[in-house]
This record gives C-alpha cells, sequence and structure tokens, in this order.
C-alpha cells in the first residue's frame, strides 16, 4: 500500500483520491496570493498530506463551480410562495380531512387556510408566483422550481440537519464540506465554505448546520459577516497597531525559523510558519471583499442595499457575488435565525410572518440573480433557494392563520449554472398536503448540486466509521434529471 | 432462451393469464428498470428476469410466495415501509396489476439480458478463522537477538524490521528532550523550570524511573490519560440537536475516568465497569456512575419517529462499545452483512440485545429524566440523608395535617354546598373561597403554615449525589428482533443476545431474573466476555491506544477498527507482546506505560536522518521519535500554565470560560446553555471546561479538538489560518500574554533581560541562547522606541512566544 496515501490514521481510504489518485493540483494565478490552507495537514499516524483544500478537478463535466445556498429558515409555505394551489382558495375556514404531520403531531384534517396572497404569471413561462415575491417573479425564466421535495422530519433540529447534511443525526459533514472535499477551493485566501447568518442570530443546533463531522475541520463552514470584521479574530487585538502587529510577525517568523533549521524535512512547521503570514493577509484581502466602495449605486440599488427594509439581506448576497468572483465554492446565506417569528416558522400569522421575510429577500435575491446574470456568472454559479421543509394547508389553532410544519411535500428551487430556467417539475396534491407527483428527497437536491459541480453523487466518498460514508448515503440518488440543462 | 424461460414459466404457472404477466411487464419496464434493469442498480436488485427477482435484493428476497402481501416488492409500491418508485405512487389500477401478478407467483421473462455474476463477493465467515485480529494473543517471546544497552524487548521486536530495511533507530534524545516529551505525554503540560533544573542535575542512573514514577504519580496524569479516553467514548455534556441541551450530572463521569486512570485500576475492571457496574457492584457509587458511558451520545428529545430514534439511540451505544473496546466496526452491520468484515447482520442485533435492558435516555423532553440519573450517595452519606429526609417528611404530614385543620374550620362556616364540595375533588375549589369566610388571625395562620410547607418543598434533596447514569432498568425486556435494512418498522426474526460469530460466537447463558433484579442481567455476561483475557481483541485494543498515544500512531493506525477496512498492524509481534504483557502485569495500564516509556523507541531523537527518511519516509519502522503538535486541551492549558493563571483545582461541575460574542452569535439564543465562569473557575484545565455539542472554545475548536458526535480514536492535525489569527488577534492569548507579561515584571521587576529570558525558558524549557535574548531585547526597544509602554511591549513579545512552534511543538 502506498503510505502517502495515508490520511489520520482511522483509514486507509479516507484521502484516496486527494492525494494519490491521479488528480494534479490546478495552478490558478490571478488569486490572491498564497494559499488560505497552508500545505501541510497531517495525519494523527504521523503521515504528512497534502493540502486538503488543493483544487482538485471535477470527477466529471462541471457545469457549475459555486454554489449560493439561501437558506429560508424555519420552512417557507409552498402554497403561500411558488405552488399555486386554486383549490385551497375556497376552503379557507373549511374543516377539511387532510392527513398532516407537524410539531402538533399526526392530524387527520383541520381548518384549511386558504392561501394569503394571489398569484400571477412571471417571465415568458408564465410561472404562477404569488404576490409575496414581486422581484422574484420576474426572474421566473431564470428558475426552475421542484414542488415535490419530501424530507424524514418536520421538527426543525433534524430537518435542518437533513437538508444541510444528508442525516438526521448531527456528526456528518454538511454539503458544503463535502463540495469542498470533492473540488478544493481555488481561492487560497478565503475559506471554501462560507456561512452568514441572519442578524437575528444562528439557526437552531447553530454550528451544527455547517460542521464538518467527521472529516477535518479544514472543511467546516465559515461565519462570514457582510461587516466589518467579516472574520472572527480578524480585527487587531487592543492595543495593536498594524505597524506593530508587522513587527511582532517578523520577530515571530525569526524564532520559528530558527526554529525550524534543525528540522527542516518536517512540513506541518513550515506551514504554521507561513499560516501567521496568510493570516496577515487575509487581514487586508478579507475587509478587501466585503468592501463595497467599487460597487456602483446601480448595483447597490439592485440589491436593495439603499433601503433600510434590504440592506441587510441585500448586502450578504451581493457579498456573495464578490466570494463568487474570487473562487469560493460554497456560500450559504439564511433568512431568520433564532426562533418563531424571527424566522420563516409562521405558526400563528402566516401574513405577517411572511410579507416580513419574504419582504426583506425577494428584491436582494431577484437582484442576485440578475447581477449574477449580467456578468456572465450566472452560468457557473448555482443557486439554491429552499428552507427544510413547507408547511401545511391547515390551520395549526383555533385562532389565526399560522401554519404547521410539513416535510410530506415542499417547494425548494435552483436557478444557475447547469439548471435549465423557466421549467417546474413535482407537484403536490391539489391542497399541497404532500408530494405526488415526480417526488423527490431532500438527497436529490444533493445529488443535484453535486452533479452540477462535476463531482458524482454515487461515487464522492470519505472511509469513517468502517464505511464508505456519502453525502447521500449507502442507497446513493439521482440528480432531478428534468431540471439539467 | 427467452422462450425457454416463458414457457417454463406458463408451465409452472398454467393459470396464469399471460395478459397479466405482459401488463405487469410494461409497468415494470415503465417505472422500476431505471434503477433495477442492468445499468446502475439500486439496492442489489434487478427486475429484469426470473432468477434476478428469486435472488431479491441486498436484504434478501422481495417476493413472499406464502404471504404475498409480506413481501417486499408488495410493501414498496403500497408505500409501506419502503416507496417505490420513489418518484410517486403507482396508479390504482397498476398496483392492482401488480398484486395481482405477485399473487399469482411473479412470473417474469427476460426483459433484459443480464449476465449474472458469480455469487457476490460476501464476507466469508470462514475468514474468521485465519484473519489476524481474531485470533487469541499469540505467547510471543521476545526476539532472541539481543536486547539493545538501556533498551527493552520493544526495541528488539523493532529492530528485526529496522534490521532489514538497514535502518538504525536514532540516537537518544538529549535529556531536556526527553523530560518536555515524557512530561506532555503522561500530563499534557509542561514541566516547571525547577523540574527542568532537578532533572538535568539528577546524575543517578534512575533518574529517568523515578521522573517516570513521579509524573505517573501525579494528579495531572488523570487529567491528560482521561481526555484520551473521553475522545473514545464521545463524551459530551449535552445531547445534541434543537435544544442542544444538558446531561445533568455528566461530570461525575468524566471524574469517574480521571480516578480511573490515577487510582491505575485494572483496564478490565474498568471496562467491566462502563458496561455493567449497576450489575456488578451495585452498592458502589463509582461502578454506577461508570454506566455514564451509556448516557453520553446525542440524544434527540423531539425525534420524528420515536422508534428510530430508540433504534438511533441503540445504535450509538452499539458502534461506541464496539469501537472503543472491540475495535470493530459492528455498526457497518445494522441493515446489512458487513461488506469485508466476517460479521453477519445478525450480530448486530445480537449485540445490541445484550443493551435491550437499559431505557431510553428520558420519555419525554426532561432532561432529568429517572431513566438517566442514579443516586450515587455514599452509603453513610445517604443513610443520614434518608434521615434527614424522614425527618423532613414527618414535619410536611405535620403542616399538611395543620392546615387541612385549620381549613375545615373554616370550611364550616361556609354553606352546605360548599362543605359537601369539600369532601371531593372540588375542594380547591372551595378552599379559594376561604377569605371571605376566615377571621384575619386564621387567614394569617394559613400563609405562615402554607409559606413553611412550600418552603419545605423547595429544598433540595440534601447531600444527595446524582450522577448520569443508566437507571430503571428492564429486568424482562422485550424480545430482540433482526430488523430488515435497519428499518424498525420491518422487524425480521427474533434474536437473542449472543457474541460475534468471527469470535466464536455462542449464545451465552444469561442467569434469571429473580424478583429483585434491577436489569436484565445480560450486560454483566457481555462485559465479562469483553474484559476476558481469552477475548483477542479486548487487550490488543487497549495497548495499541496507549502506543498510539506515546509513539505518535497505532501499531494498527485505525485504532477503532481492527477489521480489513482498518490498517494491518506494523508490527503483530509487538502487538501481541504488548498485549500479553498488559494482561501478565494485571492489566495495570500504569505499567504498561512504564514498559513503553522505557523503551529505547522512545526515548530515541526526533532528529532527521536523511537515509533513513528516503527509505522510510512516514516513519513506519520507527527509526526516529515523531514530532507532535501539542493536542488542543494542552495549547490552552500550557497557555495558562506560562502566564500563570492555571488553576490546579480538580473534579466537580464543568467549567465555562468566556466565550467572545462574535462566535456567540452563531446560537439561535447567543450565550443559551453557556453561563460564564469567574476567572478562577475558568482557568482550570481543559478536560473541566464543559463539553457543549453545539460550541466550543475557540483555541479548543482552532486546534482539532475532538468532534463529540461519535467515537474520536485519533485526533486530526490541521494548520489553518484561523489558528494564527486567535494565535495574534485572539481574546484568550492576548489576555494571556498580559498575565505572562505581568508575571514576568513581579519576578524580576525592573530586569528586562531576565524577563525575555524568563519567558523563553518558560515556553521552551531550555537555556536560552545570547542571541536570540539580544534580539528580543532589540525587539523591545524597538516598541518603547515607538511610544509603546514597557508593559505593552513586554506583553507583545510574549504573544510570540506564546505563538512560537518551538512551544506548540514537541521533538
Amino acid at each position: 500500500m502506498d503510505e502517502s496515501r495515508q490520511f489520520c490514521g482511522r483509514t486507509r481510504r479516507d484521502f484516496l483520491w486527494n492525494t494519490g489518485a491521479g488528480f494534479p493540483a490546478i495552478a490558478l494565478s490571478g488569486l490572491l496570493g498564497d494559499q488560505f490552507f497552508a500545505k501541510a495537514t497531517r495525519a494523527a499516524d504521523g503521515t504528512p498530506l497534502g493540502n486538503p483544500l488543493a483544487p482538485k478537478k471535477p470527477m466529471g463535466e462541471a457545469k457549475a463551480k459555486s454554489v449560493i445556498f439561501l437558506f429560508m429558515y424555519g420552512g417557507p409555505s409552498h402554497m403561500d410562495t411558488f405552488d399555486y394551489k386554486p383549490a385551497l382558495y375556497p376552503l379557507d375556514g373549511k374543516t377539511i380531512p387532510v392527513k398532516t404531520f407537524g410539531r402538533g403531531g399526526h392530524r387527520a384534517g383541520g381548518r384549511a387556510v386558504g392561501p394569503k396572497w394571489q398569484f400571477k404569471p412571471g417571465g415568458q413561462c408564465g410561472k404562477m408566483i404569488s404576490d409575496v415575491f414581486p422581484n422574484l417573479r420576474e426572474r421566473a425564466d431564470d428558475i426552475a422550481f421542484i414542488h415535490s421535495f419530501h424530507a424524514e422530519s418536520p421538527i426543525h433540529g433534524s430537518a435542518m440537519l437533513m437538508m444541510n447534511s444528508g442525516r438526521l443525526l448531527s456528526g456528518h459533514p454538511a454539503l458544503g464540506s463535502w463540495v469542498n472535499y470533492g473540488l478544493g477551493s481555488v481561492n487560497e485566501n478565503m475559506p471554501g465554505f462560507v456561512v452568514m447568518l441572519d442578524k437575528t442570530g444562528g439557526p437552531i443546533s447553530g454550528a451544527k448546520n455547517w460542521s464538518s463531522g467527521y472529516m477535518p475541520a479544514a472543511y467546516q463552514g465559515n461565519i462570514l459577516r457582510a461587516t466589518t470584521p467579516s472574520i472572527n479574530d480578524l480585527s487587531l487585538a487592543p492595543g495593536m497597531t498594524p505597524a506593530n502587529q508587522r513587527h511582532l510577525l517578523d520577530r515571530l517568523a525569526e524564532k520559528n525559523q530558527a526554529h525550524h533549521l534543525s528540522r527542516v524535512d518536517n512540513s506541518e512547521l513550515a506551514a504554521r510558519l507561513s499560516s501567521f503570514e496568510l493570516a496577515y493577509r487575509m487581514q487586508s484581502t478579507a475587509p478587501q471583499v466585503a468592501d463595497f466602495s467599487q460597487e456602483d449605486a446601480r448595483t447597490h440599488a439592485m440589491y436593495g442595499i439603499d433601503r433600510p427594509r434590504t440592506e441587510d439581506f441585500g448586502r450578504k448576497c451581493l457579498l456573495a457575488r464578490r466570494l463568487v468572483e474570487r473562487g469560493v465554492r460554497f456560500i450559504q446565506i439564511y433568512s431568520g435565525g433564532a426562533h418563531n417569528d424571527d424566522n420563516w416558522d409562521a405558526h400563528s400569522d402566516i401574513v405577517s410572518n411572511h410579507s416580513k421575510h419574504a419582504g426583506n429577500t425577494d428584491l436582494p435575491i431577484a437582484g442576485l440573480l440578475a447581477d449574477l446574470k449580467r456578468r456572465g456568472l450566472l452560468d457557473s454559479t448555482l443557486v439554491v433557494w429552499g428552507g427544510e421543509f413547507g408547511r401545511q394547508p391547515t390551520a395549526e389553532y383555533a385562532q389565526g392563520s399560522g401554519r404547521d410544519h410539513n416535510a410530506y411535500g415542499f417547494t425548494m428551487w435552483m436557478a444557475g449554472g447547469g439548471i435549465k430556467g423557466g421549467t417546474s417539475v413535482g407537484a403536490t396534491d391539489e391542497l399541497g398536503a404532500a408530494a405526488v407527483e415526480d417526488r423527490f428527497h431532500v438527497k436529490n437536491l444533493h445529488a443535484t448540486v453535486l452533479n452540477r459541480l462535476g463531482l458524482d453523487p454515487n461515487n464522492l466518498s470519505y472511509f469513517y466509521g468502517g464505511l464508505d460514508q456519502k453525502l447521500v448515503g449507502v442507497e446513493g440518488a439521482d440528480p432531478i434529471r428534468k431540471i439539467l440543462v | 432462451m427467452l422462450a425457454h424461460i416463458v414457457f417454463l414459466c406458463l408451465f409452472q404457472q398454467p393459470d396464469t393469464p399471460a395478459s397479466l404477466q405482459k401488463q405487469a411487464v410494461e409497468i415494470i419496464e415503465k417505472n422500476c428498470l431505471k434503477c433495477h434493469g442492468t445499468g446502475k442498480i439500486r439496492g442489489g436488485l434487478r427486475l429484469t428476469d426470473k432468477k434476478s427477482l428469486a435472488m431479491g435484493g441486498e436484504t434478501g428476497p422481495v417476493i413472499d410466495v406464502k404471504n404475498p402481501a409480506s413481501g417486499l416488492l408488495w410493501k414498496a409500491i403500497e408505500y409501506d415501509e419502503l416507496q417505490m418508485p420513489p418518484s410517486g405512487k403507482l396508479s390504482d389500477t397498476d398496483r392492482k396489476i401488480l398484486r395481482d401478478w405477485i399473487s399469482a407467483g411473479a412470473p417474469l421473462p427476460d426483459i433484459k439480458a443480464v449476465a449474472h455474476p458469480a455469487e457476490p463477493v460476501k464476507p466469508k465467515l470462514e475468514d474468521a478463522k485465519t484473519y489476524w485480529a481474531y485470533q487469541p494473543v499469540k505467547a510471543v517471546k521476545p526476539p532472541a537477538s539481543s536486547i539493545p544497552d538501556g533498551g527493552n524487548p520493544i526495541d528488539a521486536f523493532l529492530q528485526i524490521r529496522l534490521g532489514k530495511a538497514g535502518l538504525v533507530m536514532n540516537p537518544q534524545a538529549d535529556k531536556r528532550v526527553l523530560l518536555r516529551r515524557v512530561t506532555y505525554d503522561l500530563t499534557g503540560l509542561p514541566p516547571s523550570p525547577a523540574q527542568v533544573e532537578a532533572y538535568l542535575k539528577d546524575t543517578s542512573p534512575d533518574a529517568y524511573t523515578h521522573l517516570v514514577d513521579r509524573l505517573l504519580a501525579s494528579p495531572a496524569y488523570g487529567e491528560r490519560w482521561g481526555r484520551h479516553w473521553l475522545d473514545v467514548v464521545r463524551y459530551a455534556e449535552t445531547n445534541g440537536y434543537e435544544r442542544d441541551g444538558p446531561k445533568p450530572n455528566a461530570f461525575r463521569y468524566r471524574d469517574y475516568v480521571i480516578r480511573s486512570f490515577n487510582a491505575d485500576k485494572p483496564y478490565n475492571q474498568f471496562v467491566r465497569e462502563q458496561l455493567a457496574g449497576d450489575e456488578i457492584d451495585p452498592d458502589n457509587g463509582d461502578a454506577l456512575t461508570a454506566t455514564g458511558f451509556y448516557r453520553l451520545g446525542i440524544w434527540d428529545d423531539e425525534p420524528a419517529d420515536r422508534l428510530q430514534a430508540t433504534f438511533d439511540e441503540y445504535d450509538d451505544i452499539v458502534a461506541t462499545t464496539a469501537q472503543a473496546f472491540l475495535g470493530m466496526t459492528m455498526n457497518c452491520a445494522r441493515c446489512h452483512d458487513h461488506k469485508i468484515d466476517p460479521i453477519p447482520q445478525s450480530d448486530y442485533y445480537r449485540l445490541l440485545a445484550f443493551f435491550a435492558d437499559i431505557p431510553r435516555f428520558s420519555n419525554d423532553r426532561n432532561v432529568m429524566s429517572s431513566t438517566s440519573q442514579r443516586d450515587v450517595t455514599p452509603k453513610a452519606k445517604r443513610m443520614a440523608y434518608e434521615k434527614e429526609l424522614e425527618e423532613r417528611n414527618r414535619q410536611k404530614e405535620a403542616l399538611a395535617t395543620a392546615i387541612i385543620a385549620l381549613e375545615d374550620t373554616i370550611i364550616k362556616r361556609m354553606p352546605a354546598e360548599d362543605q359537601r364540595a369539600s369532601e371531593g375533588l372540588d375542594r380547591p375549589l372551595v378552599v379559594k373561597k376561604l377569605k371571605d369566610f376566615q377571621k384575619p388571625e386564621e387567614g394569617k395562620e394559613l400563609r405562615n403554615l402554607r409559606q413553611q410547607r412550600d418552603r419545605l418543598e423547595k429544598l433540595p434533596t440534601p447531600s444527595q449525589e446524582l450522577a448520569l447514569a443508566i437507571n430503571q432498568c428492564n429486568p424482562r425486556p422485550p424480545a430482540t428482533h433482526l430488523l430488515v435494512r435497519g428499518n424498525p418498522h420491518s422487524r425480521g426474526p427474533e434474536v437473542s443476545a449472543g457474541f460475534p460469530v468471527a469470535l466464536g460466537g455462542g449464545t451465552p447463558v444469561i442467569p434469571d431474573v429473580g424478583p429483585q433484579s434491577r436489569s436484565a442481567g445480560r450486560r454483566k455476561v457481555l462485559a465479562d466476555w469483553v474484559a476476558s483475557p481469552d477475548n483477542p481483541l479486548t487487550a490488543r485494543v487497549w495497548v495499541n491506544r496507549l502506543w498510539q498515544h506515546h509513539m505518535g500512531r497505532g501499531i494498527v493506525s485505525s485504532s477503532n477498527d481492527f477489521g480489513k477496512f482498518g490498517t494491518a498492524p506494523t508490527h503483530p509481534e509487538l502487538l501481541d507482546w504488548l498485549a500479553g504483557e498488559l494482561i501478565r502485569q494485571g492489566w495495570h495500564t500504569k505499567s504498561l506505560h512504564r514498559v513503553i516509556l522505557h523503551s529505547n523507541a522512545y526515548r530515541m531523537s526526533s532528529q532527521v536522518n536523511p537515509q533513513a527518511l528516503a527509505k522510510d519516509p512516514s516513519n513506519h519502522l520507527y527509526w526516529r521519535y515523531p514530532m507532535r503538535r501539542l493536542a488542543a486541551e494542552e495549547v490552552r492549558d500550557s497557555i495558562l500554565r506560562v502566564s500563570g493563571r492555571l488553576q490546579s483545582e480538580m473534579h466537580g461541575p464543568s467549567v465555562y470560560p468566556p466565550i467572545p460574542r462574535e462566535v456567540l452569535a452563531g446560537q439561535s439564543v447567543p450565550g443559551s446553555g453557556w453561563p460564564t465562569s469567574t476567572d478562577d473557575q475558568a482557568n482550570r484545565r481543559s478536560v473541566y471546561v464543559h463539553v457543549k455539542r453545539s460550541l466550543q472554545l475557540p483555541v479548543l475548536a482552532h486546534h482539532d479538538q475532538a468532534d463529540t458526535d461519535t467515537s474520536c480514536p485519533v485526533r486530526h492535525t490541521t494548520t489553518v489560518p484561523s489558528q494564527a489569527l486567535g494565535m495574534i488577534n485572539g481574546q484568550f492569548n492576548n489576555e494571556q500574554a498580559g498575565f505572562l507579561a505581568r508575571r514576568l515584571e513581579s519576578e524580576h521587576p525592573g530586569d528586562t533581560r531576565a524577563q525575555v529570558r524568563r519567558a523563553l525558558w518558560l515556553t521552551t524549557q531550555r537555556e536560552p541562547m545570547p542571541s536570540e535574548v539580544d534580539a528580543d531585547i532589540a525587539y523591545l526597544g524597538e516598541l518603547v522606541r515607538r511610544g509603546l509602554a514597557p508593559g505593552e511591549a513586554l506583553r507583545q513579545l510574549c504573544l510570540t512566544d506564546l505563538a512560537a512552534n518551538e512551544f506548540i511543538y514537541l521533538d
């Protein structure tokens, strides 16, 4: 066995196709200089490894290079947004028999809540989209809607993990970790997996949603803010000046070089030495990414940064585009944080809740799609929109228009790299209660993302715990072919 | 051929209308062959021809001839258990056709030509008879070749392979390097300057032996080695998931582990206590606390599918037990036979059956469930508090009697219907009306009595010690079944508790459960089998972990997996000799430490030898000692030790060092579950830092702290700029650099040279070279020239010492 293929001593196959299976590192020039991930990650069994984030060739044809996952945390209602259910309007207030399973448990019926917005056709394709998303409606021709997703849990915590890592149980790597594991990062000065949180806080389970699980920490999501400082520990500590920090790093480098002199074969020491220089440069490159002063007023307006209502999410979407330009592989933006109506979890009043969250995000997301398109970036950027599940056609309580969680059927959409815009696939029943036609599991979403990036979802594996672990599980999953270009 | 098969089918099923078969084939072609045809096959099932259909899929047959409705194919199209086709349920008409077709024996012509490969390659149980890890530990004698000067049998074993490769071991490391190495290895902390001096002065031949003895006797030993074990058993103090709520009293398990290591508890006893402490020694608080082992995993307090969650909890126990104690990946056999090791699926469920008496962590969302909290109060203390409780209950009763008597006095003045109501369930409603009938002094007295009662009820149970453990086990658990495809809703045949067939199998005799039994008595049987000297894996797996933490890599480097997917041992004979030694030395871990630490191999230099590097770059043959980065806890503890802030207080509830607000912002409720400790408590060793699954201290997270959701046998070592950013900009490092600077100033007031030298001493444990001292002094001078106060300049210099490779790496 080739010893150099060993990774971390847990297994012998972990890093097979990273280090030894003939995927030459691609040299990419014109980026921001040196590497984000220093050269060495050492297996605990003593074997030095290559850079875990060295760029790798995709396994197959890649239609997209980056992913922007717009996570509508809390579970947006599909029948009030993109899944037009004319039959549900007249039932409003009537008690109807329908099988549901949500936070309130299994129910056999309840008081129907008619969709609270009118739907109108959008784009050339004439897709019926609710008035809650007037700007996104204009982008319908760029978007492929999948109306027939189903998931395994209608409870936030486990459903979030399912959407992010393909499992109900924590401990498994997130989609963004898999993408970086499969492709490496072409930006050497920024993390390859970036997460932007809502201003109200993180989602339930916090960092578990962007954890790299059993993979090395190099693959985990990094919190990035659209304000300064954008990355943790990026600002100078109290009492430090830029000049004195430079002085400090110079002295530190001298000490580390002196120490390295009699240990030259140890690349880990060299890597740690240079990691301080990388950190130093990040202090200037990372703020540059978040510095929008070079963006013109029209761009600001496209994203709604010029309006208080949409400024916050707009900044995040613009930052996402700037990260895509810099080769960051996977960017996840959360709309909604914390608990209850701080996110899309509309248990009591669907109108006020969705008006708020859709209103905060509609223009920025439409702007993001338009901006990516005019810059020619949409073809190579995969945009994903959706929450951890949808909502029920019936009310949760005796009063009000709130809807409980629904994992039996919900809508997500994708746009950009390798996705056929202006299409819709799958259907829920006439009430929107459950997916019935062309049903897709969350794993099919993951398979589609990996497939568009040129990775084979059924062969991208990481050996851990005695198993070839895959994002899509041992049984595998196919991409959603009807929406592929 | 086609005609032949069709003919056969027709012959066998003379009354099957050919049209039914034709219709079924059409449905199958249209809906199933994409995944069950000739291309990519899902679930190992082909529906292309009769033979394939009869063979079924990975989980066995899909047609049940006797009970057609129980067959998997039938259930799948009805969306019962499986949902096929996944893209949507077939129409009522199509499903009826397929049901009729199945009932008619599912005749199938060759839809597509397929070549049937020979029987799929399955792990053969015969492999178990030859595979090294399942054979008894061999009685190995050290090689006849001489044991080198000053070395021990370990060196003789290593020299065989080194000699064959034309390599020799590096010379011994110098005394200072060795002192630093062994001090960190055994205690996770740097030696103090005084300890360095004393050791360097000690020229007696047994100086090193004394050093090892001193370190093994140090309480810090248990804190360091206990942490290794906590990694393996996925130790955490919260449950994960949405709320990531606490596991109350988990710290007692952590303390149990630390105390066990410090007391040099025999490993076989350590194993038995964790698996069955409640059955072996039910009056021993330590043994009960040990069963906290079962309670450390993630737990979903709001599962979408309760039964699934229950078996996920069992899976956590089966997986961790098999990997931690036996180095077996039993978890791979949950849904199907192990792909490569001789572990049939039934073995998984036979192992699970040993744990069937363990109740769920909690039956509702209450984290203080009586199923996972156990009274471990020492007997004497318990008798005392039971007396206290008795007295308290007596008082409560007296108060209750007095309250009722006074109420009754007042009730007698009330209308008749109220008086009658007061005798039944409606009494509380009547009592609410008392105030209209009572005299002022009665009201006062009543309030007084009620306050006394309430106070008593709110008092904590006196001196009671609760531990996270298993409790209220079920002496007569329901039958365990094999679960088809691991699906808890799809019960297969019943199985009884049994050992893996690879290790000889056998269905053990479980003692009868008596009326007094508080558990099923199965786990003790398992514990005895695991902890037996005859178990081929237990001792090997444990000595391999000891070797791993001393020598940088296990002899089997996949230390949780001794199966075929794992790595083969580099030195199998040495592994067996060490395992034998452990058993011969009464399973005493400290004895094994002494053996390893007294080898030349452990004491050799880490310097590079270019010829050896060329021949064996990854040092598989141990020609040098491998350098290592400090582990996450060592990094933080060393910084605190050097800054003078480390608190040596041991044991007790965990502490919560401050976490920067920007990190807390990632929580759904920032700061939730993290009640920041006071300074003294916050500065305790990292093993006492609260282990919250969804929130980590940045300095620990940056340095590859173990992921706690599953067993972590080996830590990663990654180098990323977030570590460097934390080192130069992070709050923790900057504060500690300030404390170090103040320490230097107070130890050597006004003497810059002495301060600089002291900082280097503290971080490197060696005599600083004049040139580096001069360079540091020049550095300080420059900062002061730039206008920095000398104290701040010194603080910034301290930052360089705390960030230096020499501080963070061991030779």
